[in-house]
């Protein structure tokens, strides 16, 4: 049965997806109390992200002079430095973002909602304050408590800053055994995989088997933890987005908070070199082409805010459908949407 | 066995893994965000019954197991087992009741179910996606003096209880949903 015809009998259902405007109205209040302005900025543009990764939706945008491609957005990121650069100070954004091609999960929607803030003169710790202190406000608020004790499907998850924190290469070390060079080697983190039994071809990349031991070595010991974990610090190749660390350039000064087995939130100290970010993009769009994603061109006008002097920029992307299923207590994001994909796009 | 991709597996299915037989309990997409897709798979041990998660690439190569179904009629059920016939040869198999993983509650008598077998031990049993199922007890509902608007409990002859309209009566059949226990129609 559909959601909406749910609802008529079951109030649960109601009470739950009520939650979301909770959440709206917690991150608003939370942001504008502390003298951040909320932005709007389009959903459809001609630029979007070059994430090797991730598809995006294609429409065209007609007028009587001409036809161009459009694509709905993986991020509004790109459109908030602009206004970054341009001096807006402290922004955020709760809007709809896209993503094709994705497979099911009760964690994705094609269609979801996501939060975005930008503290300025700020680095990716400050980023890590903000968020700590975000869920705090948003459990605080809606479950009317001061305890910092969230419960989640019976278990109970100490929310109170500051949160446990590990880098990217000390939780390889820790759960898969490796050194950083090791971590960094194609070669040597196959061999690693492969001894432990993972598969492992010839066409396996770094990327591939980096990833595979992240999800079954570290995200799976993470989950079980009871408090929130921050993971930061990752290779440089798997954050485009964010400065190489002064200390050691493989590493990038991007976060990642995880709970109760949930990705929550993906940080970074934003890159504000603009000739680095290019160069950057061009080897995700070749990237791109290569794997065959739907192409498109670089969005020259973001290296040009850069190129026009951006401040120190920390951000963050927040998956609010998924905050929504913390607070409700839900495990499935269509306990969370009104109408899910699958009520959207039904076969009639 | 035929080789599927990993991120072809769908739940339902029998693997190997590890070089042991498993089933599929439940696939979910997962995506690092900056990297590219993988599969997460929720398996089901068949000797053990331990279940395990295990995140593959898309590409990974799963060997898909050749499992025999057979359509047999539920007969009656016993302490800790359930036994089926064969209606052709009135053959019976006697299967543990775990297999039915809490679904026992939807067997009437001749409804007739699919058993899968592995190397000849029935290692899982597929139910009609409804069940017709008599109505033993219902009370008569006065209309608003309920928390679940419209709908009050009644007991099917298994012994399930199903949450129905007001309108149910004792005695009346009823459509029954096997995937969640819910109330689908009456039947006639």
């Amino acid at each position: 049965m559909k959601n909406w015809q749910q609802i008529k009998q079951d109030n649960n259902l109601k009470e739950k997806l009520f939650v979301r405007e909770q959440v709206f109205d917690g991150i608003r209040s939370f942001f504008k109390k502390d003298g951040f302005h909320e932005v709007e900025t389009p959903l459809m543009v001609a630029y979007p992200g070059t994430e090797p990764f991730l598809e995006v939706f294609e429409t065209e945008l007609v007028s009587p002079e001409k036809k161009q491609k459009a694509f709905l957005l993986t991020s509004p990121e790109f459109a908030m430095k602009k206004l970054i650069a341009g001096g807006i100070g402290n922004i955020f954004q709760i809007c709809k973002s896209f993503r094709n091609n994705e497979g099911i999960s009760e964690r994705h929607n094609p269609e979801f909602t996501i939060l975005e803030w930008y503290r300025v003169n700020a680095d990716y710790r400050d980023i890590m304050a903000d968020f700590e202190q975000l869920l705090m406000f948003l459990h605080k608020t809606i479950h009317q408590t001061d305890s910092g004790i969230l419960t989640f499907q019976g278990k109970k998850y100490d929310i109170t800053p500051p949160y446990p924190k590990f880098s990217v290469a000390e939780a390889f070390e820790k759960y898969v055994g490796v050194t950083k060079d090791q971590l960094l080697s194609e070669e040597a983190l196959k061999k690693v995989a492969r001894e432990k039994g993972y598969e492992v071809t010839d066409e396996t990349d770094w990327e591939g088997v980096y990833n595979q031991l992240f999800l079954n070595e570290i995200e799976a010991k993470i989950a079980t933890q009871n408090k929130p974990v921050i993971l930061y610090d990752y290779p440089s190749s798997q954050a485009a987005l964010s400065k190489r660390k002064e200390s050691d350039p493989r590493f990038a000064e991007r976060f990642e908070v995880y709970l109760a087995g949930l990705e929550l939130g993906n940080a970074f100290s934003e890159l504000t070199d603009a000739v680095e970010q290019k160069k950057r993009f061009q080897e995700d769009l070749a990237l791109r082409r290569k794997l065959g994603k739907t192409e498109y061109g670089l969005d020259q006008d973001y290296i040009d805010a850069l190129a026009s002097g951006i401040p120190e920029t920390g951000g963050i992307a927040v998956g609010v459908d998924r905050l929504i299923m913390l607070m409700a207590d839900v495990t499935d994001i269509k306990e969370t949407l009104f109408f899910p994909v699958e009520e959207v796009f039904y076969s009639s | 066995m035929s080789k599927l991709k990993a991120g072809n597996i769908k739940k339902g299915i029998y693997v190997l893994h590890n070089g042991k037989p498993h089933y599929v309990t439940k696939t979910q997409f997962v995506s690092p965000g900056k990297g590219s897709a993988f599969t997460r798979a929720k398996l089901q041990n068949l000797r053990s019954g331990a279940t395990i998660e295990f995140t593959f690439k898309s590409h990974d190569s799963v060997e898909e197991l050749d499992v025999e179904s057979r359509e047999l009629q539920f007969l009656y059920n016993m302490d800790d087992e359930v036994v089926f016939m064969d209606p052709r040869s009135y053959e019976q198999t006697n299967v543990s009741v775990s297999l039915l993983d809490g679904k026992e509650k939807f067997l009437v008598p001749e409804l007739n179910v699919y058993i899968q077998l592995y190397e000849d031990k029935a290692i899982g049993v597929k139910l009609p996606p409804k069940v017709k199922m008599e109505v033993t007890e219902a009370e008569d509902a006065v209309a608003g003096d309920r928390q679940n608007a419209g709908k009050k409990p009644v007991v099917m002859e298994t012994g399930l209880v199903v949450q129905a309209p007001l309108f149910v009566k004792k005695g009346e059949s009823l459509l029954i949903d096997t995937e969640t226990g819910a109330y689908l129609s009456r039947s006639n």
